[in-house]
């Protein structure tokens, strides 16, 4: 009789050369059928022998074989797994290739900012109104308390029409406006308070292409009128803008400006996004907020006498507040975009990048 | 503003490093560029253009007194001479003699002469300039320039020796008049400039610049000093007009203080004893025709509430208002307030609340809301119009774009109406934005080659903008496509757009417009390829044109010539008037079964598809619901110039189930009238 722990051996290797070269499911359940069946399996005769073995030996035998059934059965049960994964219905498909995507463009990142702007003062109970691009000095200037020569005309360098140009909206339109207050003056013109409404639109200033300047850029304004209405109330609606705009975590603060049209003015700053905003160890070294913790992002301010005069309402019974932000600036400080241009060259690689 | 901080100090002591004294400022209005540490630490802020009496350091020292209540320390004077008016009048001895005939242009006008001895400024006095930006020059003109910078008023020396007849003229130039400027430029003057002249001819622009020909120079013994107040507008005008700023320029246009020429004599005088450049000689003179009296203005501690929506207490605005120079006195339920001749920015009550709110600190305003007194009306239509142009043409693949409203000429005209000039920009920044955009293509077409000189080949894009035309500006939605027409995908080979593409994407748009019934037209247009353009139409509107652009316009503007772009423009004002009518009511769904019949034909391949569907229309009984081209094939079982159509009826009754008769009967109809019509063979 031969020794019984080489027959576990070569039983063991025999069973791997079968189990190797059962290829579909049938194979594979014919080779368990081979070893285990209780009547003639290959592993079943080999128990049985051990009986006839040496009473010393047959502890050692019995551990021996038991080990052997244990990897046979797992084997079998991986091998069965394995080839019932592989096994394709009719019509079967791959998964794992890409889909069929259907086609969907993008906002402009501008529009996402303009959009959400409205969204908020709509929420504060804002008209949203649109105005003509071209303008007239009337009511891009002079009825903003600028008459010719006034020296805050140079803030904005203005463009011109080599010849006038027909409006929908009064008189010949000779330049392109700078800001959309002519819009509000009109809508002051036409209404009676309360007003409250934002303005949005495209605005034109003879400043060159650079990293930060744009000859047309876009800016919303905004504007309140009423028998109450305060600087208080102004800071209060553009805290809660700018929180809700940039998230309520960042710092802002509200200082003193100046501005033509409004008196008191102030500009608002928000926390510099690069570095944190003051106090921060980065602030000292930030070259986006020149070291100063602050970013500026909004002016603003009482509206002028001399603008109410101008409308033909009462600057004693109402008070009002204006402000105005550049649609860009806000994009730029948002998402950190390093360059202006990008928002004119609709390079898709840029425009895919903000969400849809 | 260069604001150097030892000499802020001499001024008022300040509490602190010129870091956190430039902080503090730049919360009371003074926005600050920069802080430099060097030998002699300087703040530089911004100005606003309300504040020249802030282009000196005696002005933001002013303000820093007011922040920490703490005394100024105004600079030394020399003694007044006694009686300076009465002098000027009757000069007793005249060394020199000033005639004021422009006290338009020229109000004030104070003038000394002085013995002096050229040569250089002593060390600490040059160190101030050159902190402040300014590059010392000589003793005496380092004298004018340090008043100026110190007291904001600018001032003037000439030679007094190389003034002829020893006057100086205030008037205004003679047209043609030449001055040749200490920047050694030859200018010629107009009537409407303020000269300062001798008995012969011009020697200074007043309030810009002087003349070469009386500079001061190492030979100089006597000057005459100018101490001036000139108009503002006068000296805008004339700042303009030379393209030519000066320090002095700058601060007379936006205002200067017309009690300081005076002051800034003495002050000067003070200078020059301090540091032995000279003395004075003869009698000082003060020309000043219409003095003018301090304004008064009324405020009330109701107004401050009002505006500022805080109530500040009474001695909080007396002790701000005080220690900024105004003089504050009580009146019936109000202040009534002198404001100081520096002030030129305060001419009414609510620029001084705007002070009392400025240094009460607008930090410690409260938080409120303004009260909403009425719902809010429904914005301009035409926010909500671009919205849905937005979704539709995203939804279809398109990326919204945004592109100037300039361009250049020659990318406008094939645009423009013929014989019509595009609105052209009188001071554009450069040629490339020289003309209003006719069209909104010439934008995106620059946007496609753009993407395409970047490696990316499939490019939709849409814009929605102004475009312009010397009757007016309108508002349009523009298409650009071109690349594939469907999305790269392993299961198919790309389709390159075609026409079909992008009129249907137009018909889209129109369509979320309710105008479903929109037909294109062939047309002809200078930008776009013949044969391949259309103008778009609802019933007898006209919406817009669409079609190939022209291959050696696109190739014009860098993109390859051999890959079609398709364009389209449409005018987005016809939609806000569709939106506004807009009265859906929802339509009962049909209640009966309809019959589907498929008919193929051969006609003409030049016969327009929409006059098959015309035929098919009159010729149908009213149970025909839809027809459908659902196949169109040439070649091979179909002769040279004829087409195989493949059209699919589908009739339906509202009111009953139609029979199959009935629908072979009204199909056999139409068949025959389109043999009749148009040689329509059936297959
Ligand atoms: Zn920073």
């Amino acid at each position: 009789m031969p020794d019984p722990s080489s027959q576990i051996d070569a039983l063991r290797a025999q069973f791997d050369r079968d189990l190797a070269g059962a290829a579909g499911e049938p194979a594979v359940r014919a080779v368990r059928d081979r070893y285990l069946a209780r009547k003639g399996g290959l592993l079943t005769a080999l128990l049985k022998n051990l009986a006839s073995a040496p009473p010393e030996a047959r502890p050692l035998l019995g551990r021996l074989a038991n080990d052997l059934k244990g990897y046979i059965t797992t084997r079998l049960a991986e091998r069965l797994a394995e080839v019932a994964v592989s096994r394709r219905p009719a019509g079967a498909v791959d998964v794992t290739l890409p889909g069929r995507a259907p086609s969907i463009g993008h906002r402009h990142p501008l529009t996402l900012v303009r959009e959400a702007v409205e969204t908020i003062f709509a929420r504060m109970g804002f008209l949203v109104i649109e105005g003509p691009e071209l303008e007239d000095d009337y009511h891009n200037f002079e009825a903003l308390n600028m008459p010719a020569d006034h020296p805050a005309r140079d803030m904005q360098d203005t463009l011109y029409l080599a010849a006038p140009v027909r409006s929908a909206a009064g008189s010949p339109a000779t330049l392109l406006r700078t800001h959309t207050s002519g819009m509000q003056i009109r809508y002051l013109e036409t209404h009676q308070p309360p007003v409250r409404l934002i303005a949005p639109g495209r605005v034109y200033r003879r400043d060159d292409l650079d990293l930060s300047h744009t000859p047309m850029f876009t800016q919303v304004e905004g504007l309140v009128v009423g028998e109450r209405v305060t600087l208080a109330d102004l800071k209060g609606t553009l805290f809660a803008f700018l929180h809700e705009l940039f998230g309520q975590e960042r710092g802002v603060r509200f200082r003193p400006s100046f501005f033509p049209y409004t008196e008191p003015s102030a500009e608002v700053d928000i926390t510099c996004s690069a570095c944190g905003g003051p106090g921060n160890p980065a602030t000292a070294t930030c070259g986006l907020c020149k070291r100063t913790g602050w970013l500026e992002i909004l002016g603003s301010g009482m509206v002028h006498p001399a603008v109410f005069e101008a409308v033909g309402y009462d600057p004693e019974r109402y008070t009002g507040f204006a402000f105005g932000m550049g649609i860009e600036r806000a994009a730029i400080l948002k998402w950190g975009v390093e360059d202006i241009r990008l928002f004119y060259e609709n390079d898709l690689r840029f425009l895919e990048q903000f969400p849809l | 503003m260069r604001l150097v901080y030892p000499w802020l100090c001499d001024l008022v002591r300040v509490p602190g490093d010129p870091d956190s004294i430039a902080a503090e400022m730049g919360l009371r209005g003074f926005e600050v560029a920069g802080v430099e540490h060097g030998r002699l630490p300087v703040i530089d802020f911004e100005i606003t253009a309300n504040r020249p009496d802030c282009l000196s350091h005696v002005g933001l020292a002013r303000e820093a007194a007011t922040i920490w209540g703490l005394p100024l320390h105004m600079p030394e004077l020399a003694p007044a001479s006694d009686d300076s008016r009465a002098a000027s009048r009757e000069p007793r001895a005249a060394v020199l003699e000033v005639d004021l005939q422009d006290a338009d242009g020229c109000p004030r006008y104070a003038a000394q002469a002085f013995e002096v001895t050229i040569g250089s400024s002593p060390a600490w006095l040059r160190d101030r300039l050159e902190a402040a930006g300014l590059r010392p020059i000589n003793n005496i003109v380092d004298v004018t320039n340090y008043v100026m910078l110190e007291i904001g008023q600018p001032m003037h020396a000439f030679d007094l020796d190389r003034l002829a007849g020893q006057r100086l003229v205030i008037r205004r130039a003679r047209a043609g008049e030449p001055l040749r400027t200490l920047d050694g430029v030859e200018r010629t003057l107009d009537a409407e400039t303020v000269v300062i002249a001798d008995a012969e001819r011009p020697c200074a622009i007043g309030g810009v610049m002087g003349g070469l020909d009386s500079e001061i120079g190492a030979s100089t013994t006597r000057i005459a000093l100018e101490s001036a107040y000139f108009k503002p507008t006068a000296i805008r005008r004339t700042s303009r007009r030379l393209a030519l700023k000066t320090e002095a320029s700058a601060r007379f246009e936006r205002g200067g203080d017309i009690e300081a020429p005076p002051a800034g004599i003495r002050r000067a005088a003070a200078l020059f004893a301090q540091i032995a450049a000279g003395r004075p000689i003869g009698d000082a003179i003060d020309v000043y025709p219409a003095p003018r009296p301090p304004l008064e203005v009324r405020l009330r501690a109701s107004r401050i509430e009002r505006v500022l929506g805080a109530s500040i207490g009474a001695a909080d605005v007396r002790r701000i208002l005080t220690a900024l120079g105004f003089i504050v006195a009580d009146a019936a339920d109000a202040w009534l307030v002198k404001v100081p001749s520096y002030r030129v920015d305060v001419m009414r009550e609510d620029d001084l609340v705007e002070e009392v709110g400025r240094h009460y600190g607008f930090g410690r305003l409260p938080m409120t809301f303004p009260v909403l007194d009425a719902p809010q009306a429904p914005p301009d239509p035409r926010v909500a119009r671009d919205r849905t142009v937005r979704q539709v043409l995203t939804a279809a693949g398109f990326s919204e774009s945004m592109t100037f409203a300039f361009i250049e000429r020659q990318a406008a005209l094939p645009f423009c109406d013929a014989g019509v000039e595009p609105a052209a920009i009188a001071n554009p920044l450069s040629e490339k934005f020289a003309v209003l955009r006719p069209s909104l293509m010439p934008g995106l077409i620059d946007s496609c080659a753009h993407n395409r000189r970047r490696g990316r080949k499939d490019v939709r894009l849409f814009e929605i903008g102004s475009r312009f035309t010397p009757s007016g500006e309108g508002r349009a939605i523009a298409l650009a496509w071109c690349g594939a027409s469907n999305e790269p995908h392993w299961s198919a080979a790309a389709r390159p757009v075609d026409f079909f593409d992008v009129k249907g994407a137009a018909e889209l748009l129109c369509g979320a417009f309710g105008l479903v019934a929109t037909e294109c037209v062939t047309a002809e247009r200078p930008y776009l390829l013949p044969g391949r353009t259309a103008r778009l139409r609802a019933g007898a509107d006209w919406l817009g044109e669409l079609g190939q652009l022209l291959p050696a316009l696109a190739e014009s503007r860098g993109f390859p010539a051999d890959e079609p772009i398709y364009v389209a423009e449409i005018d987005a004002d016809r939609f806000v008037a569709a939106g506004a009518t807009d009265a859906l009511r929802a339509a009962t769904l049909p209640r009966f079964p309809s019959i589907v019949r498929d008919v193929s034909i051969v006609v003409d391949e030049a016969l327009p598809a929409a006059a098959v569907r015309g035929t098919i229309r009159s010729a149908a009984p009213p149970t025909l619901a839809s027809v459908v081209e659902f196949d169109r094939y040439q070649g091979k079982g179909v002769p040279d110039g004829r087409v195989s159509l493949s059209l699919r009826l589908t009739f339906r009754a509202p009111d009953r189930t139609l029979t199959d008769d009935e629908a072979q009967s009204a199909t056999e109809h139409i068949v025959e009238a389109l043999g009749r019509e148009h040689d329509a063979e059936r297959r």
